[in-house]
């Protein structure tokens, strides 16, 4: 497979929440810089993942979403996402990714959901 | 000391930790007592009278005031039971609390067995819970077991099938083999004989999972060995009966046909054992050829018929296993014999794929297969056509019957990417009209099919080109995407993926392609060619065959 290229900037908007935005593809190739990203927000109590300029995610990248909600249920913290395409969203609802991961439309839905936890 | 004895396929139970009558006698004159000891066990029969007493009398009761005459009540007499306390919960019985007497020698009193009842009330939910989770924990271990039973089985399956097609001048081998989920025991082989004649078997042992593998993975090395001795297919066969027999478990055996294609003659000479009849296209139709014989690993000792047939040019032979005649609609109609033979003497040269239509059309969506699926169609060119085959690369290829090609590439084997395969099929598709969320899902399908294929097919081999070929109808779209057929599966091929699974560290966190490609799609077929292996990615394009339509 070619490289792919993926931006994980992270903004914490207070001391026990962060959102990470996600800029480019999800492949199996980025898992470094996620889990980057992951680390500097490790105190959160929730984060919330912004996919609103997500290229492409594949099965790999999925695979690697399920390694970042393993290491986030050993933190007991809460993920959430925000931004997906119809397209991704289904993907989500296909392998139950939305169980683990609350689906918002926007980001002001996602950290109003995530202040609650 | 008090005994429980819990629900477990019946309430059996036991008394432990009781004291003997002597130690009884020892602690009540003040000698130093000795640890409890174990007592005797008490099985409780699921029918004894004792256990509906309780049930339907749910209080602390003395064994000697029992009045029922049964087995367990003669035995906790003679284990010196005093007390038994069932514990009902939601009218059932789920465990039954057993006491013997007391150190004082004295009979338990009425306040003694009102807190008995009050504990046996607050106990039994809990208790009945505790054995819930216990239930549930040994249907996972069970779950567990049988999931990676049947990996192993389709590894060894897999493992037994010939990765290649022979490659004959003048004639066209095709191989169709779809394992179900519970993977039965189909098989069939292709040996090269002396004089260019070719051995071609096709079998299907009964049972599922490992045990069938492996009879298969037995019988097949044995065929295989008895070719090389013995030339007339009847004689192999049995040779193959005796020598599996002694060894064949109970209740298993093996239905096989096995014959001798002669690429010379046409001819087709087999004996048969037990399997179902191979089917030869003639100009008026489809025919059966008959043999007889009883299936291998049944009877010492047993005989075969041979037959022959010659398999005029442009016509097609094929061999089948019974899960395709077998298969159901949801109305429970079958597909049958007839329809199998009707079907295949129309179906000109694309017999399998023609097969494969038709099956589909009629077991509907969701048709859970109930067995193994395996087909070989041999095919007698015609003189002209030989030249053709020989000169095309992609003829051999599973052709959907009454499709277009739109396109035609290899994906670049310097640096294989997906998503330009996943462009490129987009725009090619892009006049059909598919609404844009499935256009989506074709594209994601491709592109995980090209992962699948470089990944799996080419054993992680980049530099070992993938094909993709775009065909359409006015029914559907169909994405061919071929590899070399040469690494494992995918995992998600044996092992449904489950993201609980995952999460708990069961299952790797990858594995999702082929799951997300067959819930994407509306139909994913993967075969076996001469070509490799081929990934069919179907796509209806008409809402009545959408994934939608139908859910």
């Amino acid at each position: 497979m070619t490289d792919t290229t993926c931006e994980f900037g992270v903004r914490e908007t207070s001391p026990d929440m962060a959102i990470i935005d996600v800029r480019g593809d999800i492949t199996p190739d980025v898992e470094g810089p996620l889990m980057d990203a992951h680390g500097v927000c490790e105190h959160a109590r929730a984060i919330v993942l912004n996919f609103a300029n997500l290229d492409y995610l594949n099965s790999g990248g999925i695979g690697l979403l399920v390694t970042l909600l393993v290491r986030a249920q050993r933190h007991h913290q809460r993920l959430f996402a925000c931004g997906l395409s119809e397209h991704y969203r289904k993907i989500f609802e296909l392998t139950r990714l939305d169980d683990a991961i609350a689906i918002h439309d926007d980001e002001a839905g996602a950290l109003a959901a995530a202040r609650e936890v | 000391m008090a005994t429980m004895a819990t629900r477990q396929s019946g309430i059996r139970r036991v008394l432990r930790g009781r004291r003997s009558r002597g130690s009884r006698r020892a602690a009540a004159h003040g000698v130093p007592d000795t640890l409890p000891t174990d007592a005797p066990k008490v099985d409780f029969a699921p029918t004894d009278p004792l256990l509906a007493y309780l049930q339907s009398s749910p209080r602390p009761v003395l064994v000697d005031h029992l009045r029922i005459d049964s087995p367990a009540v003669r035995a906790l007499r003679s284990a010196d039971v005093a007390v038994l306390v069932p514990l009902v919960t939601h009218g059932e019985l789920v465990a039954i609390l057993s006491l013997g007497r007391r150190l004082s020698e004295q009979e338990y009193s009425a306040d003694d067995r009102r807190l008995l009842e009050t504990l046996a009330r607050q106990a039994a939910p809990a208790l009945r819970v505790a054995q819930l989770v216990r239930e549930q924990e040994a249907e996972i271990r069970q779950r567990e077991r049988h999931e990676q039973e049947m990996h192993v089985a389709q590894l060894i399956q897999q493992h037994f099938l010939p990765r290649e097609l022979p490659s004959i001048p003048g004639w066209n081998v095709s191989a169709h083999y779809r394992p179900a989920r519970e993977v039965g025991g189909d098989f069939y082989d292709f040996i090269d004989l002396p004089d260019g004649r070719l051995g071609i078997v096709v079998g299907d042992v009964t049972d599922k999972g490992v045990p069938a593998a492996l009879v298969m993975a037995s019988t097949r090395s044995v065929l295989r060995s008895s070719t090389q001795r013995l030339i007339e297919p009847a004689a192999v066969l049995e040779r193959v009966n005796d020598m599996i027999t002694p060894d064949m478990p109970p209740n298993m055996f093996a239905t096989c046909l096995y014959g001798i294609l002669d690429p010379d003659t046409g001819s087709f000479r087999f004996a048969n054992a037990g399997h179902n009849l191979p089917c030869v296209q003639t100009d008026d139709g489809a025919v059966e050829i008959s043999a007889t014989g009883v299936p291998l690993g049944l009877l010492p000792g047993s005989t075969y018929d041979e037959n022959e047939v010659v398999i005029p040019p442009g016509r097609t032979l094929l061999l089948y296993s019974d899960a395709l005649p077998e298969a159901h609609a949801p109305d429970r109609e079958m597909f049958g014999f007839p329809r199998l033979v009707e079907i295949t003497g129309a179906s000109g040269d694309a017999a399998i794929d023609t097969l494969l239509s038709e099956l589909d059309a009629f077991t509907g969506p969701g048709w859970e297969q109930e067995d193994d699926i395996t087909m070989v169609a041999i095919r007698r060119l015609e003189a002209d056509a030989t030249r053709e085959t020989s000169s095309s690369s992609l003829s051999s290829r599973p052709d959907p019957v009454d499709h277009d090609e739109l396109d035609c590439f290899t994906v670049p084997d310097d640096a294989i990417d997906e998503r330009a395969a996943m462009r490129r099929v987009g725009t090619v598709v892009d006049d059909l009209g598919l609404e844009p969320a499935r256009l989506d899902n074709l594209q994601t399908a491709v592109a995980e099919a090209v992962m699948n294929a470089v990944e799996h097919g080419n054993a992680g081999h980049q530099d070992l080109p993938v094909t993709v070929r775009v065909l359409a109808s006015s029914r559907d779209v169909v994405v061919q995407v071929t590899d070399h057929g040469m690494g494992d599966p995918p995992p998600d091929l044996i092992t449904e993926p489950d993201l609980d699974a995952k999460l708990r560290g069961e299952q790797a966190p990858r594995g999702w392609g082929l799951f997300l490609m067959r819930a994407l799609l509306d139909d994913l077929r993967v075969e076996r060619t001469d070509a490799g292996q081929v990934a069919s990615l179907v796509l209806n394009r008409t809402a009545a065959f959408t994934k939608g339509a139908r859910s």
